[in-house]
């Protein structure tokens, strides 16, 4: 690979002009706001985003199978209080409750996929449902009180650093990579986005259908379950309204990033680039003292501006190709 | 018979991929019912939805009642009294029969829909059909034939001064076809222009004045007067059989072993007693008219639909098709679908990824985890082997034209080394020069040794390729005849074969027309 290779591979990716925007958000933020590139802001924003970047992931998976998951938030929170409340009440050590909370999020997540496959019911309406029990579940354990005591060591890892580099940078980092090599390096991960692209072309060339969601259901949870624990490392405490605020972003950062919601397309550089740029555009508005109630509408809007502008480029490729197809 | 209701000039239409339609005539005079002719895929359809408002003409001009209209929807057609009868089904299941028939124009009272005066309305309909039918009914609990007839009755309640009926007939029995025709006579007495679209020679030339036939997209001939043609000229104008079903070299059949064999097979489909060999080498054709039950026989033998009786036997021994996957990889019996876009391919994927979806199971070691080289690796000479035209292997199957996408889902199975493979359809929607590669490879395959099933409705196409054709319907195997590759006799043979089941079967329009319902 010379570097005109690696060029044009950055140039012709779809999420190229993405990238673009936040670069060019990144510069204009950092000549507008000083307190922009001190330190101390862009470890606030790394925060944010070890939490953000994983349940994005979690959301893709989903859609990339073509369906939705709306219970990534209520199982980040179920997650969550189970994480905190195993360490705080029972002592549990934290790899141990590590383990006993992606169990958690692996089963959640297969549940709602295998309730899914075998009901027919639409992935809707189910992960509505289960958003709902597990939110119940949730707050019938905690009674709405937060685990505040929790272990040192655990917000001592969170937020330390290996010379200058934060090791919560690992966790988006390996989350993607991770789900990257899952979705389109495996033959369960093809089968997931074959399944997405054209569910009864994949049946017809041999792939259970069946199998495909439940798996991408599965790893879905394990993923929204793993965001809950990263929240309550960053929170310091595990609140039973984690993930509560989840639902917007995480399907805006794939939607964002590309992908298409019928499912068999998803990018997760497109995906991780999108959720930078929410962060940014968070951070750059507390930054301009926006009311901070505002933030969301600013997030409407540039999940809109996203999705137009890639429907432009669909539409305007698609005439291209007409055009060629013509001439010849 | 004098002004043009309806004229088309120069239409041409462009898909990504395809020229649809090119410079296409098409004149329709009041009072006249004209025949609109061509194999599937030439561009009929494409026509109707033109002038229906559906989709835009690219070039050339529709004009109505003499003056030129440009149609952004359906509505605007509706508006400009064309009424149509579309050849898919479009009636919503859980309205009532009149709901569906009025729901352009319904009776309201007080802003209120009037039940009874539309119950009225639908009814009066319904008897100009002959038909029945309590208007009250819900249309998901009709027979697929009533169903067409309400579409009809649809198109008639507008009163439309141009009617259009794609393939009205497809699934309708003689008794009803009698009453639609003379009630298509009757309008044409009133003056009213109808465009009448069927498979069937012998009603075209029962019924209509004039025909307009397309082939691949352009006009074999407009306007004709019946009375110039006969059944032979239309044949040959449809498949242009000069050109079209002409030179695909030799057919150098070695034919061996039972490879593939049905003992009294019975389906949750609704099959009977299907027996049915194909030996090694042998390219068997499966004809039936629409509605037969081919495709579905086919599903059911890859697992797509269950088995509910009898014998399987792959290569002698006893098989259990559990599902695809087990088709595929323990049976290698692979099933190019009919329907290219919505089962065979995934149109926002490769011609990579397209290719390789039945071997994904073989490559990647460690972890399961595998490279886009290796996927490659493993398609490129299948994808080569088949000539696709593609500017790369990573470009998406969207963006090919129908024949190179039909050459994908054809090389997906050859990557998949499909030793018996139902070939289901395979030249629909395909221009003249892929579709004789298309069967020379059809033959290729089997003189390298597969057993080969051929589903096409295309009768010419049939009679070229097959060795033997065996002849479907009502879901049971009625004949097996070799082939004398004599498109006279095999037709007359094989239409015997229908019409003789007519007699012995009888007019069973219940149980299996039922499951499309």
């Amino acid at each position: 690979m010379t570097w005109s290779h690696v060029s044009r591979y950055l140039i012709r990716a779809e999420w190229a002009p993405l990238a673009g925007i936040t670069l060019f958000s990144i510069v204009a933020l950092s000549l507008i706001a000083p307190a922009f590139l001190t330190e101390y802001n862009l470890f606030v924003m790394l925060r944010i985003l070890s939490v953000t970047s994983v349940f994005a992931l979690a959301q893709m998976v989903v859609i990339a199978v073509g369906q939705m998951n709306l219970a990534v938030g209520a199982i980040g929170g179920l997650v969550a209080i189970l994480f905190g409340g195993m360490m705080e009440v029972y002592g549990v050590p934290v790899p141990l409750a590590m383990l006993i909370g992606a169990a958690v999020g692996i089963l959640t997540g297969w549940l709602n996929g295998a309730i899914i496959a075998y009901s027919g019911i639409n992935g809707f309406v189910v992960t509505l449902a289960m958003l709902s029990v597990y939110t119940g579940l949730n707050y019938g354990i905690t009674e709405s009180i937060p685990f505040y005591n929790m272990p040192q060591v655990l917000l001592d890892t969170y937020d330390g650093k290996i010379g200058p580099v934060p090791n919560i940078l690992v966790i988006p980092l390996v989350a993607a990579a991770l789900v990257g090599l899952f979705l389109f390096r495996t033959r369960a991960g093809r089968y997931i986005l074959a399944t997405g692209g054209n569910p009864s072309a994949a049946a017809l060339s041999g792939i259970s259908i069946r199998r495909s969601v439940i798996l991408a259901h599965t790893v879905s949870g394990a993923l929204a379950g793993f965001a809950g624990m990263v929240a309550v490392a960053r929170l310091g405490t595990a609140e039973p309204t984690i993930g509560v605020d989840w639902l917007l972003p995480s399907f805006a950062a794939p939607v964002i990033g590309g992908a298409i919601l019928s499912g068999g397309r998803v990018s997760v550089i497109g995906t991780m680039v999108a959720v930078v740029l929410i962060v940014l555009l968070e951070n750059g508005l507390l930054l301009a003292r926006t009311d901070p109630y505002y933030v969301q509408f600013f997030l409407g809007v540039l999940i809109l501006a996203a999705v137009m502008f890639n429907r432009w480029r669909a539409v305007s490729a698609e005439k291209v190709t007409a055009a060629r197809e013509n001439a010849s | 018979m004098t002004a043009s209701a309806l004229l088309v000039e120069k239409a041409t239409k462009i898909f990504p991929g395809v020229k649809a339609l090119a410079n296409v005539d098409l004149e329709l005079k009041s009072g006249e019912i004209h025949a609109l002719l061509g194999e599937n895929g030439a561009g009929k359809s494409t026509l109707i939805k033109i002038v229906t408002g559906v989709y835009r003409p690219d070039e050339g001009s529709v004009s109505v009642m003499g003056s030129s209209v440009d149609f952004s929807s359906p509505r605007d057609a509706f508006a400009a009294g064309i009424g149509v009868v579309h050849q898919e089904r479009n009636l919503i299941p859980r309205y009532s029969v009149a709901e569906n028939i009025m729901i352009e124009q319904l009776p309201t009272k007080w802003r209120l829909i009037d039940r009874g005066e539309m119950n009225r309305q639908a009814k009066h309909w319904l008897g100009a059909l002959d038909l029945n039918i309590d208007p009250d009914v819900p249309v998901n609990r009709l027979s697929v034939a009533q169903m067409q007839l309400v579409e009809i009755a649809r198109a008639l309640s507008q009163q439309s001064r141009i009617l259009l009926l794609d393939e009205p007939t497809a699934s309708i029995t003689e008794n009803e076809i009698k009453v639609l025709f003379d009630l298509l006579r009757r309008l044409k007495g009133d003056g009213v222009a109808i465009l009448f679209v069927s498979h069937k020679l012998e009603e075209v030339f029962e019924l209509c004045d004039r025909v307009t036939i397309l082939r691949d997209g352009r006009n074999a001939c407009a306007g004709v007067p019946i009375e110039d043609l006969d059944k032979q000229r239309v044949v040959a104008h449809m498949v242009g059989r000069e050109d079209a079903l002409g030179d695909i070299g030799e057919r150098h059949a070695s034919i061996g072993k039972v490879m593939f064999e049905l003992k009294g097979v019975s389906t949750a489909a609704g099959h009977q007693d299907i027996d049915l060999k194909v030996h090694k080498g042998e390219v068997v054709g499966l004809y039936g008219l629409v509605g037969a039950g081919r495709s579905e026989l086919a599903k059911a033998v890859i697992g797509a639909e269950r088995v509910t009786g009898g014998e399987v036997f792959v290569s002698g021994e006893r098989a259990t098709v559990r599902n695809v996957q087990d088709a595929l990889r323990r049976w290698r019996i692979g099933y190019v679908s009919e329907d290219r876009k919505q089962e065979g391919l995934i149109l926002l994927h490769s011609v990579a990824k397209n290719t390789a979806i039945t071997v994904w199971h073989r490559l990647g070691k460690f972890l399961n985890l595998f490279s886009d080289r290796q996927e490659r690796d493993a398609i490129i000479s299948f994808v080569q082997k088949l000539d696709v035209r593609t500017p790369s292997l990573e470009q998406d199957v969207a963006n090919l034209s129908g024949g190179n996408q039909q050459k994908v889902s054809v090389a997906k199975w050859l990557a998949a080394e499909a030793e018996i493979l139902i070939v289901d359809e395979p030249t629909v929607g395909i221009d003249i020069r892929t579709k004789g590669y298309l069967h020379r490879l059809v033959w290729d395959l089997a003189e390298q040794g597969a057993a080969i099933v051929l589903i096409t409705s295309d009768l010419a196409e049939m009679v070229l390729l097959a060795d033997r054709v065996v002849v479907m319907r009502d879901f049971r195997i009625i004949g097996n005849l070799q082939n004398t590759y004599n498109y006279e006799q095999m037709s007359r043979r094989i239409m015997g074969c229908i019409h003789e089941a007519d007699v012995v079967v009888g007019r069973a329009d219940g149980a299996p027309a039922l499951k499309g319902a």
